[in-house]
């Protein structure tokens, strides 16, 4: 694996969209933790009687893990997004073809785009460590490891977004079919999540039906559901109409998508016509 | 011994046959011709071979007993259909990535880049390269690690009269020191010039399989039976009234400033030429053409191609 993921880091090294994407996901994590924490310095802190909404910062520790990871989430679509470029480069320059015939297996082929997608979700929860680490320090409280779950819940989410990029430019073929869809994708999910979180609510307030919030089953919802706003307190409020958490399902949901994903991908590129 | 033994292949897209019960065997040290016309099956047949389009039915086999089919391909040397690479990446770097997925060192592609005459532009990015410069990249690539087995789908696709020349003239010194060369093109000429062996494909249907030579000496079991020749003199409407008079000649078609003759194969450039001038013509141009793989190939396809 380390070899095929060497000859993959050739391809990508000097790939202008591959230093640009990354680049944006690390600057774009860094400066909308840096926005929320000077926000909440500047303005919240500074409205009166807001100490009892908000004790303490959302970026002391152990706030500051779920903090950063929730933030950072909302970037995770770049790493994604390079992962549908990639793919689709290799289809439109047909060099998927050609690595095979010079003598990877097709399967082999798969894996180091796995591999890939294991890597960039990887470093992406680097960066969000390390991030997490800087607001920890300024924030001036003690380190603790404290709710780091949700630096996981951050990689599985990592992991989930890059798996469905990989199936869709591995169903699609076409750069900018694949890049539409995968937008579409998330768009339309989204959507039908926001109607199935109603629906939730509507359940448990007329027949007291608990499924927690339905629309978190979804495949990229899975593993989004798991993380959630630090900011939650306001939930808090709304929580007796909202439907409780089940993360442990959602956890289990997200799972099963892995590797229902990997399995369509692998019976894709093994049966079809390259 | 076979290289490569193929086995009633078959390839269904929807209503097509693209492929229809092909077998054939390329016996080692040969340049094995697949000629058909555009959309007969070639690229399709050599698709599958590599692993890149999956059959519908049938078998191949490559020589290389116990070798997983990707370890046997690291081997062979290929340039299927067009040439396939990193669009944003310099030659050099693309057969780096092409070097490492055949297992070979690098030491190769200096050596490789100077045989296709790219040596200068190495560092060029593949998308500011011309169609004949991606070819020869492309040729470049399938050479890398010395193989003992190349495949060349239209090898000479986009290259100028010179690069189609020099290419040519790498295949048959390749063939020369003692490789299997397996090339598909829709070009009689090119085939004829550089292939032993020749597998006639239509329509997805194996016309045809067999040496060269071979094959252009017979039509099935009929021996030759004609040959074509170009003559020419001062007055051409003399000479063409004195050959209807000739024994042997069995057409004469006039063209621009010459006579093209259909003749039975007893008729020699020397037999003509003695006739005509004692009839008081001399000519100004005589050329005996053999029989061309070019009339066999459209005795055996049918004088149409394939829309």
């Amino acid at each position: 694996m380390i070899n095929l993921l060497k000859i993959e880091w050739l391809k990508i090294k000097s790939y202008t969209g591959f230093i640009l994407l990354s680049s944006f996901f690390a600057l774009g994590v860094l400066t909308t933790n840096y926005i929320v924490y000077a926000f909440k310095k500047n303005v919240i802190d500074k409205v009166e009687g807001s100490q009892l909404l908000f004790s303490g910062s959302p970026f002391d520790f152990d706030a500051v893990w779920k903090t950063v990871s929730y933030y950072g989430g909302y970037f995770l679509m770049l790493p994604a997004l390079l992962m549908v470029i990639l793919i689709s480069n290799e289809y439109s320059y047909k060099t998927h073809r050609q690595n095979i015939i010079d003598g990877w297996s097709r399967f082999e082929f798969l894996k180091v785009k796995l591999g890939l997608a294991l890597v960039f979700a990887l470093a992406s929860t680097l960066v969000i460590v390390l991030t997490a680490l800087l607001f920890g320090a300024f924030s001036g409280t003690a380190f603790s490891v404290n709710g780091f779950a949700n630096v996981g819940y951050f990689f599985l989410k990592a992991l989930t977004y890059n798996l469905v990029a990989i199936l869709i430019s591995i169903l699609v073929k076409k750069s900018g079919v694949a890049i539409a869809l995968f937008f579409i994708y998330t768009i339309f999910e989204n959507g039908v999540s926001l109607l199935l979180f109603f629906l939730a609510i509507k359940l448990k307030k007329d027949s007291n039906l608990d499924l927690g919030n339905i629309g978190n089953y979804l495949p990229m919802n899975a593993s989004d559901g798991l993380l959630t706003s630090p900011f939650e307190q306001f939930q808090g409020m709304a929580k007796s109409v909202l439907p409780t958490d089940y993360n442990m399902l959602v956890l289990a949901f997200a799972l099963v998508y892995v590797i229902v994903f990997y399995l369509w991908s692998r019976n894709r590129i093994l049966k079809s016509d390259l | 011994m076979a290289i490569l033994s193929i086995n009633n292949l078959t390839k269904n897209y929807r209503t097509v046959k693209a492929l229809d019960n092909v077998s054939f065997t390329v016996p080692a040290k040969t340049v094995f011709g697949i000629l058909g016309p555009n959309g007969s099956g070639k690229t399709t047949l050599l698709g599958i071979v590599m692993d890149v389009i999956k059959s519908s039915g049938g078998t191949y086999t490559w020589a290389g007993e116990g070798m997983a089919a990707n370890d046997l391909r690291k081997r062979i040397g290929t340039l299927l259909e067009t040439p396939n690479f990193y669009h944003y990446l310099s030659a050099e770097k693309n057969l780096q990535i092409a070097a490492k997925i055949k297992g070979r060192g690098e030491a190769d592609i200096d050596k490789v880049l100077k045989i296709v005459n790219l040596y200068e532009r190495k560092d060029s990015k593949f998308n500011t390269y011309s169609l004949g410069m991606k070819q020869r990249l492309a040729i470049a690539s399938a050479l890398l690690g010395d193989p003992d087995i190349l495949v060349f789908d239209e090898p000479t696709n986009g290259l100028d009269p010179a690069g189609i020349a020099e290419i040519r003239e790498l295949i048959k010194s390749l063939y020369k020191s003692g490789k299997t060369i397996i090339m598909a093109s829709h070009i009689l000429d090119e085939v004829e010039k550089v292939c032993t062996h020749v597998a006639i494909i239509q329509k997805g249907v194996l016309k045809t399989v067999g040496p060269v030579a071979e094959l252009m000496g017979t039509t099935g079991a009929e021996t030759i039976t004609r040959i074509s020749i170009e003559v020419g003199a001062a007055d051409n409407q003399a000479l063409k009234n004195i050959l209807q008079k000739m024994d042997g000649v069995s057409s004469i078609t006039e063209a621009e400033n010459e006579l093209q003759l259909v003749c039975t194969e007893k008729i020699t450039g020397e037999l003509l030429n003695r006739f005509c001038f004692e009839k008081g013509i001399v000519l100004n141009k005589l050329n005996v053409k053999r029989k061309s793989l070019e009339t066999r190939f459209l005795e055996i396809t049918g004088n149409q191609s394939d829309k």
